[in-house]
């Protein structure tokens, strides 16, 4: 691929790095949430196995200067041989995965990419938390890996919500929530499994678009035969709970307040510990009325 | 002679801090150490007036005047020795008969009956963009401990 048509950095540093001796066949541009990302890959059709573990909603992009660029290297398997039986991902020239599992290597590229988008976005705060929406307002559950969030969300899903995330609230700065409706990642056998990814039609729900008022944010961590009896928190009680899980809490903490300002000032924050999923999920209907 | 709290004028760090206002509470984030903290009505008082010109008798006269209920001294001390912990004054030394106070010690000697709530400063450290991320349970494929719940990251894969 001609040199020119390949996306590059907008910051370029003069010096050399390993991604400079490879033979680059195929490349994409494209924007998420303000910012510009660029990928190439040294093998023609491997962009088709990356382009599902993009973040949602991103959209392609005619300008090739982006503000991150993944360099994508998979072996050739004719060639064999130890030192190129691996497959490697660059992260603006810094090797952020070497691995013989392409899998592993998309992982690593998806979780990288994740990250980069949550933490440096403009405009936008990503508090880790799973979200849907519930007649005109979102119910914003935050919490990090294995506090059940998830599976709170998808139970509320199948019970009616309109999805947005799993993963993160997406929030500007008058504290309105966006969606990041990637595919649910559903740990069916304890959370030592590898997730399963399932689109949000397969379990009878769909994605909501609009952003949406923060109606309630319930903060909650699974506790087997525990009752879901949650406490008010007070306004800057809760907003420590949300900034205890916000990506960009050390990069922008001031629009961080703002935004978070923006939800606990007119929204609930409710905390406690539950046992099974569907005391919360009739908790919550209960609450809005229905669905 | 004066006593040394008597002399104690404690003064209000600013540099640093982001500060946001919400009903009866005041979040404050200290960029130097990533933290946040939270404080509640009386301990937000307590900082607004610690001016480094006024000593800690006065503050709580002027804080009752503002609220309009009585506050004994011992609250505001109890304030200052708080968000002295917390890095929100400026290098003031706390009184030995006072640094320490607990709310339990100050409930004991003004009585449960307090005019006013005690004040509350609570914290947290600010989470990196890792810590905030999802992380990689047990016998995932890894390229850094930080992506790793166990914070393990060995021979690519997860402890």
């Amino acid at each position: 691929m001609p040199k020119r048509d390949l996306p590059r950095l907008r910051v370029v540093t003069d010096s050399k790095d390993e991604t400079d001796e490879y033979d680059w066949k195929d490349s994409l541009c494209f924007t998420s949430y303000g910012l510009r990302i660029g990928i190439r890959v040294n093998r023609k059709g491997a962009l088709d196995r990356i382009l599902p573990f993009l973040p949602p909603g991103w959209k392609k992009s005619r300008s090739q200067i982006v503000e991150r660029l993944y360099s994508v290297v998979i072996p050739d398997d004719a060639k064999g041989g130890r030192r190129r039986a691996r497959n490697l991902v660059y992260a603006d020239g810094e090797r952020v995965a070497a691995t013989p599992k392409l899998e592993q290597a998309i992982d690593a590229f998806e979780s990288d990419l994740q990250l980069f988008v949550a933490e440096t976005a403009p405009r936008r705060v990503f508090v880790h938390a799973g979200v849907v929406g519930v007649r005109g307002r979102a119910i914003v559950i935050p919490g990090r890996s294995f506090s059940g969030k998830t599976s709170l969300v998808a139970a509320l899903v199948r019970a009616g919500a309109t999805y947005y995330s799993d993963e993160y609230a997406v929030l500007d700065e008058r504290g309105m929530v966006h969606h990041y409706a990637r595919p649910l990642s559903i740990r069916e056998n304890g959370h030592l499994e590898k997730p399963t990814k399932y689109r949000v039609e397969t379990l009878g729900g769909r994605s909501g678009v609009k952003p949406l008022p923060v109606g309630m944010v319930v903060v909650s961590k699974y506790q087997p035969g525990a009752r879901w009896r949650p406490r008010r928190l007070s306004e800057g009680e809760g907003a420590l709970e949300l900034m205890a899980n916000t990506v960009s809490a050390r990069r922008q903490p001031a629009a961080m307040l703002e935004a978070i300002r923006g939800v606990v000032s007119r929204a609930p924050v409710l905390k406690g510990a539950r046992g099974e999923t569907q005391q919360v999920v009739d908790f919550i209907l209960d609450n809005f009325g229905g669905l | 002679m004066k006593r040394q709290d008597e002399l104690l004028m404690p003064e209000a760090r600013k540099e640093g801090l982001i500060v946001r206002e919400l009903s009866g509470e005041v979040l404050v984030y200290d960029r130097d150490r990533s933290k946040a903290h939270c404080l509640n009505s009386t301990a937000a008082l307590v900082w607004q007036y610690c001016d480094g010109k006024t000593p800690v008798s006065q503050i709580a006269r002027t804080i009752e005047s503002a609220i309009n209920v009585p506050v004994d001294e011992e609250v505001v001390w109890l304030g200052v020795e708080q968000l002295n912990k917390s890095k929100l004054l400026k290098s003031t030394t706390v009184p030995n008969k006072m640094s320490g106070l607990s709310r339990r010690d100050v409930m004991k000697r003004i009585g449960l009956a307090a005019a006013v709530a005690l004040p509350v400063v609570t914290s947290i450290i600010a989470p990196s963009a890792a810590q905030a991320a999802n992380c990689l349970p047990s016998g995932q494929g890894c390229t850094s401990s930080a992506q790793c719940c166990s914070q393990v990251c060995s021979g690519g894969m997860c402890a």
